[in-house]
């Protein structure tokens, strides 16, 4: 049990996170002085809440240097040393499903959808669209592993691809696609999956673990854009439909 | 609030919890990790869960609404260089709040054995995002087509890609990537609604902010200068 615990550095996770928070708290002091002059109470509510986040973060981040990147890493170089490479993009799929069909931030998004659709695009099928669009992008970026493709040849077309999108796609549908850009990389993302990346650029054979094994949560961050530019371009066509 | 602590609690355990089932699935048919590791990502998980509940909570009710007031309240009180002013500091002290952004950091510093530091990769994406987050407030401003801002963004982005050193140019990406957390999109969206809703003179409604995509563009921009500057 020593063995698990001496992993655990609590001390300067706190440390490191009075320095995240600390600037915030001073900035809105600065402006609670000279502009807001918000009521005492309503500060001191506030304050609350930041205590709950400072404790939340330093277990967070306590928790994701002792579970969740050394695991990640170690399964990532188990699955780069694999006899059968390809299964790993397979994986990237159900990993990239997996993480955006639970994640909140997604499923806010899909109602926001539904919602500026007037209800023709149900929030059910933009939910499907997103988590699909995100695992084919996960599992592109498995292939880019894989083969040592550059991320560049798989951005650039993708920006291109989202910028076209712009000309023919509803613009309401434009400003929520741009937004939604950060969805799908919630902490689970960037945690885990970012670290199972490393650990199989790692472990396979003429891979650089700097330049292959990181640009994975560019693409997840790339696929709700277009996914819901797409559903846009339905929108637009569905409506030019029934005038 | 114990009732929205118990809603996000759930909501947390739904994002970890089909992880978790894909590790444990790989684990049986697989790979065999160390029973050590084991519980160790059960230990992880299980502060990762309770961290998040609470963090989220706490951004809930107390770092969310100080941005949104500074976001709502700055535009009516100030004048536009100090709108502009605020608004650099209060992006690059979000960014450095952000907990994502920090994960990343982390990654990238173990990885590169230090020569890529932490801290340094940090203050580098705060700054990419608070020199866009008043690029974007000046957009809004001017009226100017959000469209073209992005597209002349990501231009100048795949641009600057070419003289980028190879290595630094994925972390770049990513780093555009990690900016859009639970921190920074809040903050930045009413910011962009008060900025739009006083100084604007549009109605706030559909006009298209496209903020969040422009600040992520500021990182990857900032990142690539850093691989510049330390080649």
């Amino acid at each position: 049990m020593s063995e698990l615990w001496k992993f655990l550095h609590f001390e300067e996770v706190l440390v490191e996170v009075l320095a995240a928070i600390g600037p915030l708290i001073v900035f809105f002091f600065a402006f609670q002085i000279f502009f807001l002059r918000l009521p005492r109470q309503y500060v001191k509510n506030l304050f609350k809440g930041v205590l709950l986040s400072i404790v939340g973060l330093v277990l967070f981040l306590q928790g994701v240097q002792v579970g969740f990147l050394p695991v990640g890493t170690a399964m990532g170089e188990m699955l780069g040393a694999l006899e059968q490479k390809w299964v790993i993009i397979p994986i990237g799929f159900v990993l990239g499903f997996a993480a955006t069909i639970a994640e909140p931030a997604v499923r806010i998004l899909s109602y926001e959808v539904e919602k500026t659709s007037g209800g023709s695009i149900r929030a059910r099928i933009i939910l499907l669209t997103l988590a699909f669009g995100v695992a084919v992008f996960m599992a592109l970026g498995m292939v880019r592993i894989l083969f040592g493709i550059p991320i560049l040849y798989l951005v650039a077309p993708a920006y291109i691809l989202s910028i076209a999108l712009l000309k023919f796609s509803n613009p309401i549908f434009t400003s929520i696609a741009f937004d939604a850009g950060g969805v799908a990389t919630g902490p689970m993302t960037v945690t885990f999956v970012l670290a199972t990346a490393v650990g199989i650029a790692t472990a396979m054979e003429g891979r650089d673990p700097i330049s292959d094994g990181f640009g994975l949560i560019s693409l997840v961050a790339l696929s709700p854009i277009l996914s819901v530019m797409i559903l846009g371009l339905f929108f637009s066509t569905k409506r030019g439909e029934s005038r | 609030m114990s009732i929205k602590l118990k809603d996000n609690f759930i909501e947390v355990v739904m994002a970890v919890m089909p992880i978790t089932l894909v590790v444990t699935i790989l684990q049986v048919l697989l790979i065999s990790l160390p029973m050590l590791v084991l519980i160790r990502f059960l230990v992880g998980s299980t502060m990762v869960m309770a961290g998040l509940t609470l963090f989220l909570q706490g951004v809930k009710i107390g770092l969310l609404p100080m941005g949104e007031t500074i976001g709502a309240e700055l535009p009516q009180k100030a004048s536009l260089p100090i709108i502009l002013l605020a608004s650099f500091i209060l992006g690059f002290v979000v960014t450095v709040a952000e907990p994502d952004v920090r994960v990343l950091a982390y990654q990238v510093d173990l990885v590169s054995e230090g020569e890529i530091s932490k801290n340094i990769l940090i203050v580098a994406v705060a700054l990419g995002v608070a020199v866009f987050v008043c690029m974007a407030l000046l957009r809004i401003i001017l009226g100017f087509p959000i469209g073209y801002l992005l597209a002349i963004g990501y231009a100048v982005v795949l641009l600057f890609s070419l003289f980028t050193p190879t290595r630094f140019v994925p972390i770049a990406f990513d780093a555009g990537g990690v900016t859009t957390g639970p921190v920074t999109v809040p903050f930045i969206l009413a910011l962009g609604i008060g900025t739009a809703s006083v100084l604007g003179g549009r109605s706030s409604i559909g006009d298209g902010f496209g903020l969040v995509g422009l600040a992520s563009i500021g990182p990857i921009l900032a990142v690539m200068i850093l691989g510049v500057i330390y080649q």
